[in-house]
C-alpha cells in the first residue's frame, strides 16, 4: 500500500499546516451551513408548494367600496354580480366575506355537542359567507353532499355570524365527527348554541392565514357579504383572467358615482404575497450559500495552488527519480482530501448543533441525516474538483527543474 | 515611513493579480453581504422611536378568557389590544404626560371640484396627543385639540403623501376634503414620516406606511366605525347593534401612553391596576391581574416582529464573513510567503521585525479598504435586487420603501465590522512573514 503514501502525505501537511488548517475550518462552516439551508429551503418549498383545494390561477378579486351616505348597497352587489356573471368567459362569482390566503379572515370555535361553550374541546373554524355560486366560484371539489342553493342564502348581517347550514372541509368533519369524519347531514353547534347542520364536505381548501397550523380548517356559511364594502370573488375558464379583469375594472369602474372600485386582483397576488417571506427566504438562503460554496471551492483552489507553488523543486526532485505524472497528481488530491475530510468531520457536528438550535427556534422536525451524507459527498466532491487543475499542473513540472538550480 | 509603505502595497497588488482579485472579492463579498442583511435586519426591527423608549409605553389588560390565554404560544402575554369601553375608561387619567387610545379604518377621499376620483385611505382614528408623543413632523399646520375628540369636530390631518396627491404639495391647511361622504376640515399636513418598522400598531404587518388621514377619535360613535385591522373576541356575545360592539369584549384599540418618569410609571401602573380590580367585582377580567405597559423595543418582541427568519439570516451572514474572512487570511499568507524570499533581503539589509510587520500591515488595510469600497457597491446592488423580490405590486408602497433606502447607520456599523475583521485577520500573516529567519532566502540567491 505504499502507493498512496498516506503517512509522508500527512506529514508534509502538517509541517505546513495553518493554510490547511484554514481551509479546513472554511469547509467545517460551510458544511454546516449548506446541509441546514438545503433542509429549510426544502421545507419552505414544500410549504409553497401545498395544494389548496382551489383554481387558484383562475380566479380574481374585485373590492368595492360604498363611501356616499345613501349608498344603496343592496342594488350595488345584485347589479355588480349580474354584470360580472353576465360576462362570456366567467365561470361562476360569488360575494365572499374575506378572501382566501390573504392573511384576512375571521375564525370562531364550535362544537359537535349543545350546552355549555368549551374552548378546550371546540373545533376552530376559519368561516367564509358565500353565496349560491361559492363553491363554483372557488373552484373546490365537494367529496360529499351538495353547494348551497338560491333561496338558502340570508340577508347580510353584522352580527356573531353562523348560519343554520354549513359546508366544511374534510379536516373539521373528521376532528367534530371522529373516528372517520362521516359529517354530511349531522348537526353541530356554535358558540351560541346555535345548531348548524352539514350539506357538504370539502375535500379540501387552504382558508386566510398561511401560517396558521389549521390552515385547512375551513367553513362556508350561506349568508351574503354585509356591506357598504363588497368583495367578489371570480372564477374564468382558462386563460381568460387576465382579459376578464381589465373588462370588469373597466365595467365597475364607472357605473356608480357613490362607490370606489377599490382594486382588482387575481388571487395569486394574494397567494404571492401571503408565501413572500417563505419564498425570498429560500432564494436569499439558496444564493448566499452558492456564494459561499463558491468562495471556500476558491479557498481550496488558493490553498493547492500555493501548495504547488512553493514546492515546484521537490515535485521535479520527485519526477526526477522516478514518480509517474498520476503519482505527482495523487499526491495533491490526497493532500487536498485530508484537508477537506479533517473540514468534513469538524462540519457534521456543527451542521448537527445548527440543525438541533433551527428545530427549537422553528419547531421543525430535527435535521435529517441523508442531507448530512448528501453534504458530505456534495463537499468531498467540490474539494476534488477545486483542487484538479493546482495537481494536473503540478504533474506537468519537468524533472529537469531538479536539476537547475542545484 | 507610511508612505512608502503605501507605495509599496500598491506595487504588490500588481505582483500577483490573480491572488490580489480572488482577496478583494472574498473581502467585497463578505461586507456586501452583511451591509445587505444588517440593513434588512434593522428595517424590521430596529426601534424607530428609541429616543422615547424609556418614557413611551404600550397599554395592554388581561381582559381575555378565563380558560385560556390569548396567545397560546405565549401565555404571560394579556392580549395585545383593549376593548373600546376599558380604552375610554383608561384615556380619562391625568398621570401621563401624553396618552392616546386609536386604531386603523378604511376610508375614502374626496375633494369638491378638484378631483373626480375619490382616493381609498387608510385612516388612523386617533385622539389628540397622537402627534404629540410619536413627535410627529408637521410640513403645515398641526394636530387638533383634545376637544376636537369630544364633540367630534370635523377636523383631519393628512400625511404628505396623501396631500401630494390630492392638492399637489399644496399648504392645503383650511380646505375642505370629503372623508367617506363627509365634510372635513384639514388641519394639518405632515411632513415625510417613516417609522419602521411601523411599531404603534403591528396587527397587519411591520413594514407597513403610516396611515394618509387621521381623524379625531370621536368619530367613531358618531359614524360607526370599526377597524380595518384586527378585531378578537373570546366570548360569545350576540352583537345586533354598534352599541353592542363598543360594549362587547371584542379587542380592537390600541393604547399608548407616556410617562416621563418612574414615579409616573408607578402611579399609572397602579391606576389600570385598580381599575381592573373594581372591574373584577362586576364579574369581567377572570383572569390572574396581568396589566402591562411596555416600552417600544419589548413591544416590538413581544409582538414577534423581530422574527426567527432574521435571526437566521443575521446568523448566516456572520457565517458568510467568518468564510470569507478565513480565505482573505489563508490568500494573504500565502501572498505573503510568495514575496519572502524578498522580505528575506529587506531584513537581511536590517528592517526590523516590527518594520516588516508594519509594512504588511499596512499592504492588508490598502487590499481591505478596495475591498470595502468593492463590497459597498455591491451590497447597493444586492439591496435592489433584494427590493425587487419584495415587491408584490409596483404602484404599491408599503414593505419595499423600507429596503429603498440604504440606512447609514447599518453601513457604517457592517463596514466598521468588515474593515476591522479584515484587519483583524491581516495581522497574523503580517506577524508570521515577520518571524520569517532570512538567512534561508539569501541562501538560494
Amino acid at each position: 500500500m505504499t502507493a498512496w503514501n498516506i503517512r509522508p502525505i500527512a506529514s508534509a501537511l502538517w509541517r505546513n499546516r495553518t493554510g490547511a488548517l484554514l481551509v479546513a475550518f472554511q469547509i467545517a462552516i460551510a458544511l454546516a451551513v449548506l446541509v441546514n439551508a438545503v433542509y429549510v429551503v426544502k421545507q419552505r418549498v414544500d410549504k409553497i408548494n401545498r395544494p389548496n383545494g382551489m383554481d387558484v390561477q383562475n380566479m380574481f378579486v374585485v373590492a368595492s367600496a360604498g363611501f356616499a351616505e345613501d349608498f344603496d348597497y343592496d342594488a350595488s352587489w345584485r347589479e355588480d354580480l349580474a354584470t360580472i356573471r353576465g360576462l362570456p368567459g366567467v365561470t361562476a362569482a360569488t360575494l365572499i366575506s374575506n378572501i382566501p390566503l390573504s392573511g384576512g379572515g375571521s375564525s370562531s370555535g364550535f362544537q359537535a355537542q349543545p350546552g355549555e361553550f368549551n374552548p378546550e374541546t371546540s373545533v376552530p373554524a376559519n368561516t367564509f359567507e358565500v353565496d349560491e355560486q361559492g363553491v363554483a366560484a372557488l373552484g373546490i371539489r365537494l367529496s360529499a353532499g351538495r353547494p348551497f342553493e338560491a333561496h338558502e342564502i340570508l340577508a347580510p348581517t353584522d352580527t356573531y355570524g353562523s348560519a343554520p347550514q354549513a359546508i366544511i372541509t374534510k379536516p373539521i368533519a373528521k376532528a367534530m365527527f371522529p373516528p372517520n369524519g362521516d359529517a354530511l347531514g349531522k348537526t353541530f353547534y356554535d358558540g351560541l348554541n346555535k345548531p348548524i347542520t352539514v350539506i357538504g364536505v370539502i375535500e379540501n381548501m387552504h382558508g386566510s392565514w398561511v401560517g396558521w397550523d389549521k390552515l385547512d380548517h375551513v367553513m362556508l356559511f350561506p349568508r351574503i357579504k354585509s356591506g357598504p364594502n363588497a368583495v367578489y370573488m371570480v372564477r374564468t375558464e382558462p386563460g381568460r383572467r387576465d382579459a376578464l379583469m381589465r373588462t370588469v375594472e373597466e365595467r365597475l369602474g364607472n357605473s356608480h358615482p357613490d362607490r370606489l372600485l377599490r382594486w382588482v386582483r387575481p388571487l395569486t397576488y394574494f397567494e404571492h404575497q401571503s408565501y413572500l417571506d417563505d419564498r425570498n427566504m429560500a432564494i436569499f438562503l439558496v444564493s448566499v450559500t452558492s456564494a459561499l460554496l463558491a468562495i471556500t471551492a476558491l479557498g481550496i483552489f488558493g490553498l493547492a495552488t500555493f501548495n504547488v507553488s512553493t514546492r515546484i523543486r521537490q515535485i521535479g526532485t520527485r519526477r526526477a527519480v522516478g514518480a509517474r505524472r498520476m503519482d505527482i497528481v495523487r499526491h495533491f488530491l490526497v493532500e487536498n482530501w485530508m484537508v477537506t475530510t479533517a473540514g468534513v468531520v469538524a462540519g457534521c457536528g456543527m451542521a448537527l448543533g445548527i440543525g438541533y438550535w433551527l428545530s427549537v427556534e422553528y419547531e421543525l422536525p430535527r435535521l435529517d441525516l441523508y442531507y448530512l451524507v448528501g453534504g458530505v459527498f456534495g463537499i468531498w466532491l467540490i474539494g476534488l474538483f477545486a483542487a484538479l487543475q493546482p495537481a494536473r499542473r503540478a504533474s506537468a513540472i519537468s524533472p529537469a527543474v531538479a536539476t537547475r538550480t542545484v | 515611513m507610511l508612505g512608502y509603505y503605501f507605495k509599496l502595497a500598491l506595487r504588490n497588488l500588481n505582483r500577483n493579480p490573480g491572488l490580489t482579485t480572488l482577496m478583494i472579492g472574498a473581502v467585497a463579498l463578505g461586507i456586501a453581504v452583511c451591509v445587505m442583511t444588517l440593513t434588512m435586519y434593522r428595517a424590521m426591527s430596529g426601534n424607530p422611536i428609541w429616543w422615547k423608549n424609556d418614557v413611551l409605553y404600550a397599554v395592554t389588560l388581561d381582559a381575555w378568557d378565563p380558560k385560556e390565554p390569548a396567545n397560546e404560544d405565549r401565555p404571560e402575554l394579556p392580549p395585545w389590544q383593549l376593548t373600546y369601553r376599558d380604552a375610554m375608561a383608561l384615556i380619562e387619567s391625568d398621570i401621563p404626560k401624553h396618552k392616546i387610545i386609536m386604531h386603523k379604518a378604511i376610508g375614502v377621499v374626496a375633494v369638491d371640484g378638484l378631483r373626480v376620483k375619490p382616493e381609498r385611505a387608510l385612516t388612523r382614528v386617533t385622539t389628540s396627543d397622537f402627534f404629540a408623543i410619536f413627535d410627529v413632523p408637521f410640513k403645515y399646520g398641526g394636530g387638533w385639540a383634545p376637544r376636537a375628540d369630544e364633540g367630534p369636530e370635523p377636523v383631519a390631518v393628512l400625511s404628505k403623501k396623501m396631500n401630494d396627491k390630492v392638492f399637489g404639495g399644496e399648504n392645503s391647511v383650511g380646505r375642505q376634503i370629503r372623508w367617506n361622504d363627509r365634510e372635513f376640515r384639514v388641519v394639518g399636513v405632515l411632513d415625510h414620516w417613516l417609522p419602521l418598522p411601523i411599531f404603534y400598531d403591528v396587527n397587519n404587518g411591520s413594514l407597513e406606511e403610516p396611515e394618509d388621514v387621521f381623524i379625531p377619535f370621536g368619530w367613531n360613535v358618531a359614524l360607526e366605525l370599526q377597524s380595518a385591522g384586527n378585531t378578537n373576541g373570546w366570548k360569545p356575545e350576540e352583537i345586533e347593534t354598534y352599541q353592542d360592539f363598543i360594549n362587547s369584549e371584542d379587542i380592537w384599540i390600541q393604547m399608548w401612553v407616556e410617562l416621563p418618569d418612574a414615579t409616573a410609571r408607578q402611579r399609572f401602573q397602579a391606576f389600570i391596576d385598580n381599575y381592573v380590580i373594581a372591574q373584577k367585582k362586576s364579574g369581567r377580567f377572570q383572569r390572574p391581574l396581568n396589566n402591562r405597559l411596555t416600552p417600544v423595543d419589548q413591544w416590538l418582541i413581544d409582538n414577534e416582529v423581530v422574527g426567527n427568519d432574521d435571526r437566521v439570516l443575521v446568523g448566516l451572514a456572520f457565517a458568510f464573513l467568518a468564510v470569507c474572512l478565513l480565505n482573505t487570511v489563508g490568500l494573504l499568507l500565502a501572498k505573503f510567503l510568495n514575496n519572502a524570499p524578498i522580505t528575506g533581503i529587506r531584513r537581511a539589509l536590517g528592517a526590523s521585525r516590527r518594520q516588516v510587520f508594519m509594512q504588511h500591515l499596512v499592504e492588508v488595510s490598502v487590499i481591505s479598504s478596495i475591498g470595502a469600497v468593492a463590497g459597498l457597491a455591491l451590497g447597493g446592488l444586492m439591496l435592489m435586487g433584494l427590493r425587487a423580490l419584495y415587491t408584490v405590486d409596483p404602484t404599491d408602497g408599503g414593505g419595499t420603501q423600507a429596503l429603498a433606502h440604504v440606512d447609514f447607520t447599518s453601513v457604517a456599523t457592517a463596514l466598521l465590522l468588515a474593515l476591522f475583521a479584515t484587519v483583524a485577520a491581516g495581522l497574523y500573516p503580517a506577524w508570521r512573514i515577520g518571524r520569517i529567519p532570512p538567512a534561508i532566502y539569501l541562501k538560494a540567491q
